[in-house]
């Protein structure tokens, strides 16, 4: 199917929006494929400015909420493209659609909306997360590439919740798959999807900045912290729950949230309620330097998360040395390994959370440092940034 | 007072939310005029006693609406519309607005100025430079939990609440936890929601096949779905055969996830809104009406089923436990404990058909005795006549 337009491979990745200086797996994924002299453009439906630097082709989608007007303007200016810089791509794109069955009003739409697409020449077309490649299903066809998708966890678990059948049509396509661990792979492989073309490449993170030998000691209060977006799926509330009974058993402990979202509210509230409001700190977001700071001077780190792709934060706090506790959503039992690197405990069972961390507090210090040491080098050697770039290089080579 | 209060009932909505409506509906012509002020949504037929002045939220509308009381004012009220735009300087982030919706209660100038929220009761203590008395209702978010998490609205409440002239509280909790931020104690009335007269028609023998339990409401954290659900897995796992809807929960994953995950497909229906007569109707039909909020002043749906003939489990989560009496005429469990709340699920369903018939009837009674529109439209009068 596809056609190297070059010797050089280049890859068209797609995303919603142009990843911002904190989010690191794009930006090190696309230095990283760049170093292994891949071409790369970047396709995004909107961009900031400011965070345009990437050291790569940007490609724009025109803004089609921009009112009827200039709707219909850029809809013409679509079409003339369409007819007269690469219309074999649009009519093939226009064909495709024709033989899945959608209305003529749809695909019609759809080789409007997908046009700054058809513009470039890449051997890959891969969208970033699940749901941009839907309403594009054919898209990397007619522009002659293989196409790639990578789920990393809500695309996989909410989406098709929120939309039904969403990926009705995409799965039928012939697509290579990025999933972050082995269970995401096992649930994508329930919508018979072909074992061979799903390739596990867990998240990384960059081991250097996290690697510190500042680990703080077990004290009679007990420094317990999450890095999360205030977000439901996070499991927060029920972290909360848990160390509501962990201050009804008199353990003293303090707790700090790092991050901001839509539930703080919720949670500062449950806190108030469940009495512990006092031994909680909301930092909001924090800078990376502030994130290691806070992290070296706790103890345990938390991440009772509902759904959970695999979590970068949990692999920080673990080259970090705390001993770690997560909960069994999807990939968090890959990332930690329970009784070896840290502790896997049952997903909304609270108690079950308080009953681990007394557990955790009460092994020896002999225990906790192999473990620590077992985490530590475990993360350095299997999730580091070279290691992913590699595998990534790997994907798309074969 | 004068006879012939004149009462501006302020939501910032027309119409505003259906317990609101029912208090504008229900104190009309009763001896006072009301006069309704803000946004119409859509266009509501009210009797003669009640007054809607609204602009649409268009820019034309808005436009003509200004100007037909700046010119009024500026004419026949000029110093007290000058005395306004300077109070409105002070304070205004979007002046032009803020007088679109202050110069009509000017220049109509009601007895009263009946604040629905608290979050905008700053908006509104204009009113008493101009000798209209200002009462607020204290509802839900805006005092149980909102100020908890942020401290400038706290804030705000504290240098605002000692200007109110009474607070109505639709609870003695919510009436309580209003005193934190400075509601003076002798001027807190609580005034008890009230429901309309049940319709007969809709009273049946249960005859439910599996043991039918209904929420209502919209699908936000302070009702406490995710807590009902994670009882829902417990009853599954004690082999009761059960039914849970939650009208109004189809649309939020956090709810639809939470089913999937906990494998409750087959037990667990998530709703979109209804109709409120089709809400009645499926109250009616259910053998229990499960409020399972972390936090409410009070929740008018507890009240529509005890009047419905169905049993009513709430979470101790306000002022529902001033209503219901546990084993008594409903059934309480402490909030966010899913465990406490399927046990007693699983005991409500082994009842004798005598015991919950009972309970249903003392349900009814404290309905008919205390929170009827009757009561709840005396006890605002009186409130309103006291000040």
């Amino acid at each position: 199917m596809s056609v190297s337009k070059s010797d050089i491979i280049t890859i068209g990745l797609v995303l919603s929006s142009v990843p911002g200086y904190s989010e690191t797996f794009f930006r090190s994924k696309i230095k990283g494929l760049q170093r292994h002299g891949f071409k790369v453009i970047l396709f995004v439906d909107y961009i900031n400015e400011d965070e345009a630097d990437l050291g790569c082709e940007v490609v724009v989608a025109k803004n089609f909420n921009a009112g009827v007007l200039k709707n219909t303007w850029y809809s013409f200016l679509a079409l003339l493209k369409s007819f007269f810089l690469h219309p074999s791509k649009s009519l093939t794109l226009y064909r495709l659609n024709k033989i899945d069955g959608i209305s003529f009003k749809e695909n019609f739409k759809q080789v409007i909306l997908n046009q700054f697409f058809l513009a470039q020449n890449v051997d890959w077309l891969h969208f970033g997360f699940g749901m941009l490649a839907v309403h594009r299903e054919n898209v990397a066809e007619a522009m002659q590439a293989k196409m790639a998708i990578s789920f990393r966890g809500f695309d996989l678990y909410l989406s098709p919740l929120k939309h039904p059948k969403c990926y009705d049509l995409l799965f039928k396509k012939d697509i290579k798959y990025h999933v972050l661990s082995q269970e995401m792979k096992e649930d994508l492989l329930n919508y018979n999807i072909n074992s061979k073309n799903i390739k596990v490449i867990t998240p990384a993170i960059n081991t250097q900045f996290f690697k510190s030998e500042r680990q703080a000691v077990f004290t009679e209060k007990i420094q317990l912290i999450t890095v999360a977006r205030l977000h439901w799926k996070k499991g927060i509330e029920y972290t909360l729950e848990a160390l509501a009974h962990l201050k009804n058993k008199g353990i003293a402990f303090h707790y700090t949230v790092i991050g901001d979202g839509a539930e703080r509210e919720r949670l500062i509230f449950a806190a108030h309620q469940l009495g512990i409001l006092d031994q909680v700190t909301f930092t909001g977001k924090l800078s990376q330097n502030e994130v290691k700071t806070k992290l070296e001077k706790a103890n345990i780190y938390i991440q009772y998360s509902i759904q959970e792709g695999f979590c970068n934060a949990v692999l920080e706090a673990q080259v970090l040395g705390l001993m770690c506790v997560v909960s069994n959503a999807e990939g968090l039992s890959e990332n930690v390994l329970d009784g070896e690197t840290g502790w896997v405990v049952t997903k909304r069972k609270p108690k079950l959370l308080t009953e681990k961390i007394v557990e955790i507090i009460n092994v020896s210090e002999d225990l906790k440092q192999k473990m620590r040491n077992v985490a530590i080098s475990r993360v350095l050697s299997e999730f580091n940034l070279e290691k992913q770039q590699e595998k990534f290089v790997h994907f798309y080579q074969n | 007072m004068n006879k012939n209060l004149k009462i501006a009932i302020y939501s910032g909505d027309i119409p505003s939310t259906t317990f609101i409506e029912r208090l504008i509906v229900g104190l009309s012509g009763r001896n006072c005029h009301i006069f309704l002020f803000g946004f119409i949504k859509h266009k509501v037929s009210y009797n003669k006693s009640i007054s809607v002045f609204a602009y649409k939220n268009t820019k034309f509308h808005k436009a003509i609406y200004l100007l037909k009381y700046s010119s009024l004012l500026f004419l026949f009220k000029n110093k007290k519309k000058r005395k306004l735009d300077n109070i409105l300087k002070k304070k205004s982030k979007n002046l032009l607005l803020d007088k679109v919706k202050c110069y009509p209660v000017l220049w109509h100038k009601p007895d009263i100025f009946h604040v629905q929220w608290a979050k905008g009761i700053g908006d509104w203590v204009w009113v008493k430079e101009f000798g209209i008395k200002l009462v607020l209702s204290l509802r839900g978010a805006h005092i149980n939990y909102s100020p908890i998490a942020d401290q400038a609205l706290a804030n705000m409440y504290k240098e605002q609440f000692p200007k109110v002239d009474a607070f109505h509280a639709v609870s003695k909790a919510i009436g309580k936890e209003a005193g934190k931020y400075g509601a003076s104690k002798d001027k807190v009335i609580v005034v008890y929601s009230g429901v309309p007269k049940r319709v007969e028609t809709l009273i049946k023998p249960k005859q439910n096949s599996f043991f039918k339990i209904i929420s209502i409401g919209r699908p936000h954290w302070v009702k406490g779905y995710s807590s009902a659900l994670d009882s829902c897995k417990l009853l599954k796992e004690k082999g009761l055969e059960f039914q849970y809807t939650i009208v109004g929960g189809k649309e939020e994953i956090e709810l639809a996830y939470q089913v999937h995950d906990l494998n409750l497909e087959n037990e667990v229906i998530l709703l979109d809104t209804l109709p409120y007569s089709k809400v009645q109707e499926n109250i009616a039909n259910s053998d229990l009406l499960l409020l399972p909020s972390v936090k409410e002043g009070i929740a008018n749906v507890v009240l529509e089923a005890m009047s419905l003939n169905t049993l009513v489990l709430s979470t101790d989560c306000g002022g529902i436990t001033e209503v219901i009496k546990d084993g008594k005429n409903g059934f309480i469990v402490p909030i966010r404990d899913p465990e406490a709340m399927a046990n007693k699920i699983i005991m409500i369903s082994d009842l004798q058909t005598t015991e919950k018939k009972e309970i249903r009837e003392k349900a009814l009674k404290t309905i008919v005795d205390n929170h009827s529109e009757q009561h709840m439209a005396d006890g605002m009068l009186a409130l309103y006549k006291n000040i």
